[in-house]
């Protein structure tokens, strides 16, 4: 019967394990990946993004010149791999910390690209940087073949 | 089926070149057609039980992993993995050819129990047919559905549509006789305590239970046809965080990164081993941490504090996977060839928490000895209920903590080593029990084995030389394995024996991709453990077994 | 006892305002009755909604309703008006009336049991409604009234959770009635009068004066042993953890009450709490002295509370700390063990007040 004992003790030791969110939210990590940041003036539309996601995420417009006209992100369909930011070379999109999003349909979280642009950074985290501290340092290496993680 | 081990003379023991296995077999081999991981014997449809007796009980190939069957353009084919439970590393395939119109071959059930869901799910989505099978129905789709839809022909565009009332319903008209005194009783699909969506078929004499019969598919996301549209090197890898999706996803990205970087033939540099170890065995605690937790929900009422704390140090861990892989549970983590990130920044924080983690674990794994193990009246409920004998167990192909908590001595991470685990100083956790209780305490026990694996692993990473730190081989940006390969790869996920089998066409995405899932074979276990035991006693059988419905069905 | 019984809460009522008559008794019952009944139900508002919510939070390390005012006592209203809100379902094939007498029964037996219960004096106001020669007796039949709610919920709900729901209660109830009052059988023997009344006043007496403190006589700490059979065999009478298995949630989907909705399911949890209560009341009565404690006998009313709400968490406790155990194993415990040893225990006192008396 020591469960007893057990509980009383965690009943009084009057410490708590949950968190009153949103007053008090809990830290993301800076890895953490949240809805995506885009930013068309890096963007050189090779569409890698486009090709790399698993579930057709991303959707781009070109027109015959092959300028971008537009970039749609649906972030309700989006399974949050990260692997758009892993494949584009110039890092113009990026996952952001931010977790939070709300919308009345599921077709509001369609979001194109000045949407995507205005989605905020996270506490003033640069995901970049804390996911891959030494991603510029890397990117130039090997021989030819470059890889990009 | 007789429970007995079959005359285990010694020879089962040895280990046979392909060659001696061929001539053990002798005419009943058509052909080889070796895999990458196995010899592959080719016989003929009508000799399947036969081969597969003399496999079993002349060689020792007690333990039928999977069946993956597959459809190409002039045949059908069903390969029957097998393997020993004394030494998984002894594999062999039997790979059973069956005629383009009208694809029948013999039913391996008589001799592997298993067999009977793995068949069935195999007419299910390709449409092979078994003579011979006790029960050949669909399982993952409704028994409603028009064709099969992992066969070559199948149109997907096809709308199916199926009105109600062709559907068998469960609600039956009210039925009475006279002769009996059972009662029908369908637990699930909606239900407290079947962990997902599971539909058990039960019939009940007062509160006994007579049978049981699970009902599963109610969460097929047809997993294994998303892998085989996906890219080996990036588009698979999101996928296995969302078999067993309760925390355990690195477990299952590893099994999809072993498979196919054997595949591919890389190497994985050892500094990554490590992370992956510690990740996976972190994620190991987790997936434990919730199955004490809900078994407890189950045993207790939903009222019990066990659940809260277990998941409170579910929580803490599962903290640390955010930190090392940004994601809570759909971790994306690993590349084949290593994982995607080092260590996060700065290290010594990260060393720091896990160590912080690994301090506190001994404490609570002592609170739930208190408040579950020793606990007078849990004993009571779950000693001797729910039992599983070792040999229907292994009959079953019961893999993971389900098997050891029957004494089954049988772990991928120590018998078929992989990763960095055959370096590391830990044991196989197993009890003699074969109840529920037993279940549960070997996952209480692996846990701090885990601690174990993850100290030693921090350890080493905390020495390791900077300059040293590979975290990725170089692989190239598209893989094409070669033509025609196959290969069955599996390791110790969170329970059980995760194997995936793979069958490469020469292009960038897999031709055939299966999953084992442990649970899908566990979960056949059940109506052996609760027939003839009372209603709460099949509520804790299920809930000690710690499937995964998601895993289950995929 | 000597004393003259103190003065029932409706006498109270009929002397303060002059009431006249048989009508003026008629009318002061009635008053007093809706007094201690709101009272009652006072407490399961409060428990239901927002204590046992707290409790439990406490147990699992979490906060719990903080939000709807201060300390989210605002909770109750908006609980209560959130449940009878719902929508009312009827499933098909339920067999009425029954099926929409049962939710009524569980409260109703609950609440009358307190009318025979000595709550204590609050100033000149002494909570006690009716203290008949019998009332001992008459409580525990309230109580096991109950059941019968159960098994026609069971049964009427055409569901085959609800008909196993009703079957273990029966099953359970059987196996611990006798128990239960078999043991409180021995205290009627110490005390030797039936009337509630004269229980509570058996037991002011002192047992052993400790370093300057009075023990009373509560029978909790004469007879040790019959209190812990009282106190378990009361867990399983209300169908509380370890013995919730007439609900048992992850089993039978909580069993009789699992086709009922909105209003009628406010009934049945209502129900419930009284039922713990009135337990709790039960055991104070019997075991723990009533309405005594330290200080004036004017506030023994707080006592009392203080001792039902003690029960309460008690329940609550047990619930976040020990597993259910299985009908076949309650009952065997109920007919194998209880039985017998609540039988042994009043011989033991029978003997013992024999021998004394
Ligand atoms: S995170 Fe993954 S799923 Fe989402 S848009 Fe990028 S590639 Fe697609
Ligand atoms: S990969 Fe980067 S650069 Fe290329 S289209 Fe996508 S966002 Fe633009």
């Amino acid at each position: 019967m020591k469960s007893m004992a057990t509980t009383m003790k965690h009943a009084l030791d009057g410490s708590t394990f949950t968190v009153e969110y949103p007053e008090d939210a809990p830290e993301v990590s800076p890895r953490f990946r949240g809805v995506h940041k885009f930013s068309q003036e890096r963007c050189i539309w090779c569409r890698q993004c486009e090709n790399v996601c698993p579930n057709d995420t991303i959707q781009i417009v070109q027109d015959d010149q092959r300028n971008g006209e537009q970039y749609n992100l649906h972030i309700g369909q989006c399974i949050y791999c990260r692997l758009c930011e892993e494949v584009c070379p110039v890092d113009a999109i990026l996952l952001t910390q931010n977790f939070e999003f709300t919308a009345d349909t599921k077709d509001d979280f369609v979001f194109n690209k000045e949407q995507l642009k205005n989605v905020p950074w996270y506490k003033g985290i640069d995901p970049l940087e804390s996911r891959n501290p030494d991603r510029g340092a890397w990117i130039g290496e090997g021989d030819g073949e470059v890889d990009y993680q | 089926m007789s429970l007995e081990r079959p005359d285990t003379t010694d020879d089962a023991a040895i280990e046979r070149t392909p060659d001696e296995l061929e001539a053990l077999l002798g005419d009943l081999v058509v052909k080889r057609d070796d895999h990458l991981n196995a010899p592959g014997f080719v016989i003929r449809p009508d000799t399947v039980q036969e081969t597969l007796s003399i496999l079993k009980e002349q060689a020792g190939y007690d333990h039928l992993s999977v069946v993956s069957a597959q459809e190409y353009e002039n045949r059908y084919e069903s390969i029957y993995h097998l393997k020993k439970f004394d030494d998984p590393t002894q594999e062999v395939s039997v790979v059973v050819p069956a005629d383009k119109d009208d694809p029948v071959s013999e039913s391996a059930e008589p001799v592997f129990r298993t067999a009977d869901w793995h068949e069935r799910e195999a007419y299910d989505l390709i449409g092979v047919e078994y003579d011979d099978h006790p029960d050949l129905r669909r399982i993952l789709l409704p028994e409603t559905w028009q064709g099969h839809p992992l066969s070559m022909d199948y149109d997907k565009d096809r709308p199916q549509i199926a009105t109600l009332p062709e559907h068998a319903n469960p609600l039956q008209e009210h039925h009475k006789d006279d002769e009996s005194d059972t009662m029908f009783l369908n637990i699930g699909p909606h239900h407290p305590a079947t962990h997902g969506v599971l539909h058990l078929k039960t019939t009940l004499d007062g509160e006994q239970v007579v049978d049981v019969e699970p009902d599963i598919g109610y969460l097929h996301r047809s997993e294994e046809q998303m892998a085989q549209s996906g890219t080996y090197r990036h588009q698979i890898m999101p996928y296995p965080d969302r078999w067993d999706y309760i925390s355990a996803g690195l477990l299952n990205e590893w099994a999809y990164a072993r498979a196919a970087e054997d595949l591919a033939d890389i190497e994985v540099p050892e500094y990554a081993q490590v992370i992956r170890t510690m990740g996976a065995e972190m994620c190991r605690i987790a997936a434990h941490m919730l199955a004490l937790a809900t078994f407890a929900l189950d045993v207790n009422g939903d009222f019990t504090a066990t659940f809260m704390y277990a998941i409170n140090d579910r929580e803490r861990v599962q903290d640390l996977l955010e930190d090392l892989t940004g994601q809570r549970l759909m971790f994306n983590y690993f590349r084949l060839g290593g994982v995607v990130w080092d260590l996060p920044e700065p290290r010594e924080e990260f060393f720091s928490k896990t160590r912080d983690f690994l301090d506190q674990l001994p404490e609570s794994v002592e609170e739930y000895h208190n408040l579950v193990t020793s606990n007078e009246i849990f004993q009571m409920r779950t000693i001797d209920t729910g039992i599983l004998p070792p040999e229907v167990a292994k009959d079953y192909g019961a893999t993971g903590p389900v098997a050891r908590g029957s004494g089954v001595d049988y772990d991928l991470r120590r018998d078929d080593p992989y990763g960095y685990y055959d370096e590391l100083d830990w044991d196989v956790v197993t009890e003699d029990g074969c109840d529920n209780f037993s279940r549960l305490l070997v996952r209480m026990r692996e846990v701090e084995e885990s601690a174990k694996i993850i100290e030693q692993c921090v350890d080493l990473l905390e020495d390791w030389p900077e300059e040293e730190r590979n975290i990725q081989a170089n692989v190239p940006r598209t893989l094409r394995p070669d033509d025609d390969a196959e290969i069955y790869r599996a390791v110790e996920g969170a329970k059980g024996e995760l194997g995936i089998y793979i069958r490469s066409d020469g292009t960038d995405k897999p031709a055939r991709f299966k999953i084992r899932s442990p649970c899908f074979s566990n979960l056949q276990t059940l109506p052996e453990m609760a027939n003839g035991e009372y209603i709460p006693d099949v509520i804790a059988a299920l809930g000690s077994l710690d499937i995964v419905l998601g895993e289950v069905d995929r | 006892m000597g004393t003259a019984p103190a003065q029932l809460f409706p006498e109270f009522l009929v002397e303060t305002f002059g009431l006249p008559g048989v009508l003026g008794e008629v009318v002061a019952a009635l008053i007093a009755a809706a007094v201690v009944g709101n009272i009652v139900l006072a407490f399961t508002g409060v428990a239901g909604p927002w204590a046992k919510r707290k409790i439990t939070a406490a147990f699992t390390d979490r906060i719990a309703v903080n939000r709807v005012g201060p300390f989210g006592l605002l909770i109750i209203p908006a609980s209560a008006v959130q449940l009878l809100a719902k929508e009312l379902i009827v499933p098909e094939g339920v067999d009425r009336p029954a099926w929409d007498i049962a939710p009524v029964i569980l409260p109703a037996s609950a609440l009358l049991g307190f009318s025979v219960i000595p709550m204590g004096r609050l100033g000149p106001i002494n909570f006690h409604l009716a203290d008949p020669e019998v009332g001992f007796a008459l409580v525990f039949a309230f109580a096991s009234i109950a059941s019968v709610s159960l098994v026609m919920a069971g049964y009427a709900s055409n569901n085959k959770y609800s008909l196993l729901g009703g079957l273990r209660a029966v099953a359970q109830n059987l196996a611990y009635e006798i128990p239960l009052i078999v043991t409180a059988m021995s205290v009627v023997l110490f005390a030797g009068t039936l009337q509630m009344s004269g229980i509570v006043s058996a037991q002011t007496t002192t047992l052993v004066t400790i370093a300057g403190f009075d023990i009373p006589a509560w029978y909790a700490f004469v007879n040790p042993f019959a209190f812990v059979l009282f106190l378990t065999a009361n867990m399983a009478e209300i169908g509380r953890n370890p013995f919730d298995i007439p609900e048992a949630p992850t089993e039978i989907v909580a069993g009789y009450q699992t086709e009922y909705s909105s209003a009628y399911f406010v009934l049945f949890y209502l129900g419930e709490f009284v039922h713990i209560f009135l337990g709790g009341a039960i055991l104070a009565v019997t075991f723990l002295g009533g309405a005594s404690g330290p200080g004036p006998e004017s506030i023994g009313f707080i006592w009392f509370v203080v001792k039902i709400w003690g029960f309460f968490l008690f329940t609550q406790w047990a619930r976040s700390a020990l597993p259910r155990v299985r009908i076949d194993q309650l009952i065997e415990i109920g007919w194998k063990g209880m039985l017998v040893l609540s039988f042994a225990n009043l011989v033991l006192t029978a003997v013992i007040v024999g021998v004394i008396a």
